[in-house]
């Protein structure tokens, strides 16, 4: 059986980009599609909003060097964005995060400034916009010392060793462990945050860990604090322990990163949006010039989804988007659109030290100065499917997603307006 | 300086070496083992893996085919705890010589190695992604062995019989006192300290690098002509039965399933330098394709890992060839006192690993003429430590182990389910602080996320049991790291890729670990 549906605009991709360029969409009063194999890099990633961390020294205010860095990266996204998008991209998210489910939930910060925060292993990491529950980290914020609170019982967080590297990097720290019970001894990050959600359970934590703490100590605990209500968690535990209290980033599954996808999902929603997860493109019906349609095959029955515009949203190679076969050929798997990037046949595709920039690291679909896809006048194209970044180097991911998420749903609403008001 | 007086020094941790200590040492020998690194962190622990029945020897070298077969039948008694029986196929592909099936069908029988032509449906029904079009199916009794596991079992053995293993510690020198060897010394690789070791009989078991040692004594004209090969790890066990190509040995023309992966070799190429590990791109598209030659579809499954290893081929006077796949594969048991008139001093070199066990046999019987003194070999019927039941392991063990403590055991390696008291375990039995030396007992981060998820835990728990400093755990993790990115990013592509870039994502997104203070 065939079905075929008529959308405004369809976005293919669930991550931050493709949610924010559908929500954005929606909220323009576009019929939105977002189609998607599944979650995207939210749920991996540590739900901060970085826009330039490093560049490649550590950089202390986005804002102040994105125009300097784009002119340094005529090829980067920032390039053809540039620093108004990502402040408006930016604005726009922290009202959706204050509107959104998680009750009382924020991000706090601004292009003026990074966070510098403690990742799980005792480095620093620099981030724009970070939810409240992680603010209190920042490696510049205040002089009482760092506990680094862990468990035994999550593999996935080792204290001490976060701690001996914040106190080599200057930074006063020491680590405590605390028992925490639990059902099965692989339990994740998830598994916590859903013990933390509960409030009689918090105050047995809570009194239990009071015990171990000294005076002037800030409390640093693995990101697992609430999956459904971080803010009254973060508030509880501060009132109880009588100090700031913070999260630190840690193996996935990411909870901050969840809480980021529930945010911009519902964002989307509450606009008249649409969401298919479980929706692999797997064909696409294309004239000369235009993608007309696309295909999945869900639930034993193929789908065709028509609209005048096509977000591309589907990330890189890390969500198979794009791909490098074993012949050595790399190709766009969605759309089977031309690539950017791609080191010749002749040249190394990866160097041997693995800390150093990969030559594959900047492959991504070949884009016009505007971020339409090469080739083709109604595919835009947004997050990590865009060529040019190495977003996990330079701390750049969210503030590209966000930006060419936004500049995408601003051109298609554009382009509209244009067409309606010339047909009227 | 602390000097160590032995009857027996080795030199070479590999199979051969550790061989040669456990078959001493139940002679009663004292022994003192060495490597310049790990055990079996050379040629022995860079195979594929396969335990010959002989068969692929049975038509070009009838002699080594014979010993293969009788080392087998050993081996799976006394180190049945490193083994396990997947038998194996040769199978005749339309890319063989149809003529050859017959002449190794005779060379098998002529040899005595166990060797049952089978219907090419049973095969197919045994090993369902095999090529469909192959025409012949033999089966013979190869195997898969372990061989960090056998080469340590080994090591153990004879540490509970008083030998002194000490990995990381190099030959320096050999002392020479007139005609006579005396003994070496050592300086260790971590701790830079040197160390002498008198010896009554010095036994050069250092393979592809027997030449070096030999040079250090002395003692001219010991020639190694290293072969190097390359063999590349798919993230399955594509096939659980070994599957040879029915032909005379050549490139890529065997898939070995050991553990959770298989690995296909081979390739030999002369090299000059027995620690090149140079990774050719053309051989990794040749390997792929052979692949495909035997299991249709090779190239879509996920590469993990490609590495070299160097076969130690002792040249004998008459090859002065580089096609070194025509070098005896032979052993050589070099008597210096016959050789060359230099007592105390014995060379073991060439050979395979399914004939370790033969060579550490005939060497210690020439020690043994060295120290004027008749002890038996019993290496053929004492097993190993872990053996004593003669039982072979099988794929589904440590899941099994697993199952029944699901909820109080902590996994850290999930790829190749390595719980957290294992490793603290064997941290603790290794006192080691190079995650490396884990990763080849436990096979720890061998897996598919090829350590993604367990290097930040293995690294945190090391921290805490070691007591490191945050720079010996940040080097430990960095260490690891890029050890691991060595053998993947030549045979990246595909789903692997993927599984990079979110380790990319997890070391470098998450954890910063490139911001680590240096």
């Amino acid at each position: 059986m065939r079905g075929e549906l008529h959308y405004d605009a369809v976005v293919i991709g669930a991550g931050t980009a493709g949610l924010v360029a559908g929500a954005r969409l929606a909220e323009a009063g576009a019929r939105v599609c977002v189609l998607a194999k599944g979650v995207g890099s939210t749920h991996l990633a540590p739900g901060t909003i970085d826009v330039l961390g490093h560049a490649p020294e550590r950089v202390s205010s986005p804002g102040g060097a994105l125009e300097e860095f784009a002119a340094a990266h005529p090829d980067h996204p920032y390039a053809a964005l540039g620093a108004e998008i990502v402040n408006d991209s930016l604005q726009w998210f922290l009202e959706r995060v204050a509107d959104g489910p998680l009750a009382g939930y924020r991000y706090v910060g601004s292009l003026e400034r990074n966070h510098v925060l403690p990742t799980a292993i005792g480095a620093l990491r620099p981030s724009a916009l970070v939810p409240e529950t992680m603010a209190a980290g920042d490696a510049q914020s205040g002089s009482d010392r760092v506990c680094v609170v862990g468990s035994r019982s999550l593999r996935d967080f080792h204290p001490a060793l976060c701690a001996a590297n914040l106190s080599h990097a200057g930074i006063a720290a020491r680590a405590v462990d605390i028992e925490i019970e639990v059902d099965r001894a692989d339990e994740n990050a998830l598994g916590l945050a859903r013990r933390f959600d509960d409030p009689d359970w918090r105050k047995g934590f809570a009194a239990r860990l009071a015990l171990k703490l000294q005076a002037d100590e800030r409390v640093g605990l693995p990101a697992v604090l609430g999956a459904r209500d971080p803010h009254g968690v973060l508030a509880d535990l501060e009132r109880r322990l009588g100090r700031r209290v913070f999260e630190i980033p840690t193996l996935p599954p990411s909870v901050p990163g969840m809480r980021l996808f529930e945010i911009l999902r519902s964002a989307l929603r509450r606009a008249g949006g649409r969401l298919v997860l479980g929706a692999e493109v797997v064909g696409h019906d294309r004239s000369s010039s235009r993608v007309n349609a696309v295909a999945t095959h869900a639930g034993g029955r193929d789908v065709h989804y028509a609209a005048p515009w096509f977000v591309l949203a589907a990330g890189g190679f890390a969500s198979g988007a794009i791909e490098l076969d074993s012949s050595w050929a790399t190709h766009e798997r969605v759309l089977g659109l031309p690539l950017r990037g791609v080191p010749d046949q002749t040249e190394p595709r990866f160097v041997a030290e693995y800390l150093a920039e990969q030559p594959m690291s900047r492959v991504g679909v070949a884009v016009d100065a505007e971020l339409r896809a090469e080739g083709v006048e109604n595919v835009l194209v947004a997050g990590a499917a865009l060529p040019g970044a190495v977003s996990w180097r330079e701390g750049s991911g969210e503030g590209i997603a966000l930006a060419s998420g936004s500049h995408a749903a601003n051109l298609v609403l554009a382009q509209a307006g244009a067409r309606t008001g010339a047909a009227a | 300086m602390a000097t160590l007086t032995t009857d027996v020094l080795v030199i070479g941790g590999g199979a051969t070496g550790a061989g040669v200590a456990w078959d001493a040492a139940l002679r009663g020998l004292d022994v003192v083992l060495v490597d310049r690194g790990d055990l079996a962190e050379g040629t022995s622990g860079r195979f594929h893996g396969l335990l010959h029945s002989g068969g692929r020897y049975a038509v070009k070298d009838p002699r080594a085919a014979e010993e293969c077969i009788a080392e087998n039948r050993i081996l799976r008694r006394v180190a049945a705890d490193g083994i396990e029986d997947t038998g194996g196929f040769f199978v005749t592909t339309p890319w063989d010589d149809p003529a050859y099936a017959d002449r190794f069908a005779a060379g098998c029988a002529a040899t005595g190695v166990d060797c049952e032509e089978i219907d090419r449906a049973v095969a197919l029904k045994e090993e369902p992604r095999l090529n469909p079009d192959v025409s012949r199916v033999f089966r013979v009794p190869d195997a898969s062995i372990d061989v960090w596991k056998t080469v340590w079992a080994l090591a153990r053995g004879a540490q509970q019989r008083g030998a002194r293993v000490l990995p990381y510690h190099a030959a320096v020198a050999i002392h020479r006192d007139g005609d006579r060897v005396t003994g070496a010394r050592l300086r260790g690789s971590r701790s830079g300290e040197e160390l002498d070791v008198e010896a009554g009989v010095t036994v050069n078991a250092s393979g592809a690098w027997a030449h070096f040692i030999a040079e250090m004594a002395g003692i001219e004209g010991v020639r190694v002509l290293p072969g190097r090969g390359i063999m590349i790890a798919m993230n399955h066990r594509l096939v659980n039965t070994c599957v040879n190509r029915c032909q005379m040995p050549t490139d890529g023309d065997i898939i070995v399933p050991i553990r959770t992966v298989c690995v296909i070799g081979t390739t030999d190429v002369h090299t000059d330098d027995p620690d090149d590990h140079t990774v050719i791109q053309s051989e990794v598209d040749a390997m792929l394709d052979d692949g495909e030659k035997l299991v249709p579809g090779f190239r879509r499954a996920r590469a993990l890992r490609v590495w070299t290893g160097v076969r130690p081929l002792f040249e004998d006077a008459k090859a002065d060839s580089t096609e070194t796949r025509d070098v005896t594969r032979a052993h050589a048991l070099l008597d210096h006192e016959q050789r060359d008139g230099v007592q105390g001093f014995v060379t073991i070199t060439g050979g395979k690993l399914t004939t370790f066990r033969l060579m550490a046999e005939e060497t210690v019987d020439a020690v043994c003429r060295h120290l004027g003194e008749q002890r038996a070999c019993t290496t053929s019927t004492e097993p190993l430590p872990g053996s004593e039941e003669h039982a072979t392991y099988h794929l589904g063990e440590r899941l099994e182990r697993k199952e029944q403590h699901l909820s109080d055991h902590q996994l850290i390696c999930e790829c190749e389910m390595v719980p957290r008291w294992k490793l603290e375990q064997t941290m603790r039995r290794r006192a080691t602080t190079n995650l490396d030396d884990i990763r080849r007992l436990l096979r720890l981060g061998m897996g598919p996320c090829q350590g993604g998820f367990c290097i930040y835990r293995a690294t945190g728990i090391l921290h805490g049991l070691d007591g490191l400093t945050a720079e010996q755990a940040d080097e430990t993790l960095r260490r690891f790291l890029q050890e691991r990115w060595k053998g993947v990013w030549p045979v990246l592509y595909g789903d692997q890729l993927r599984q990079a870039r979110l380790d990319d994502w997890i070391f470098q997104g998450v954890l910063g670990v490139e911001h680590l203070p240096a």
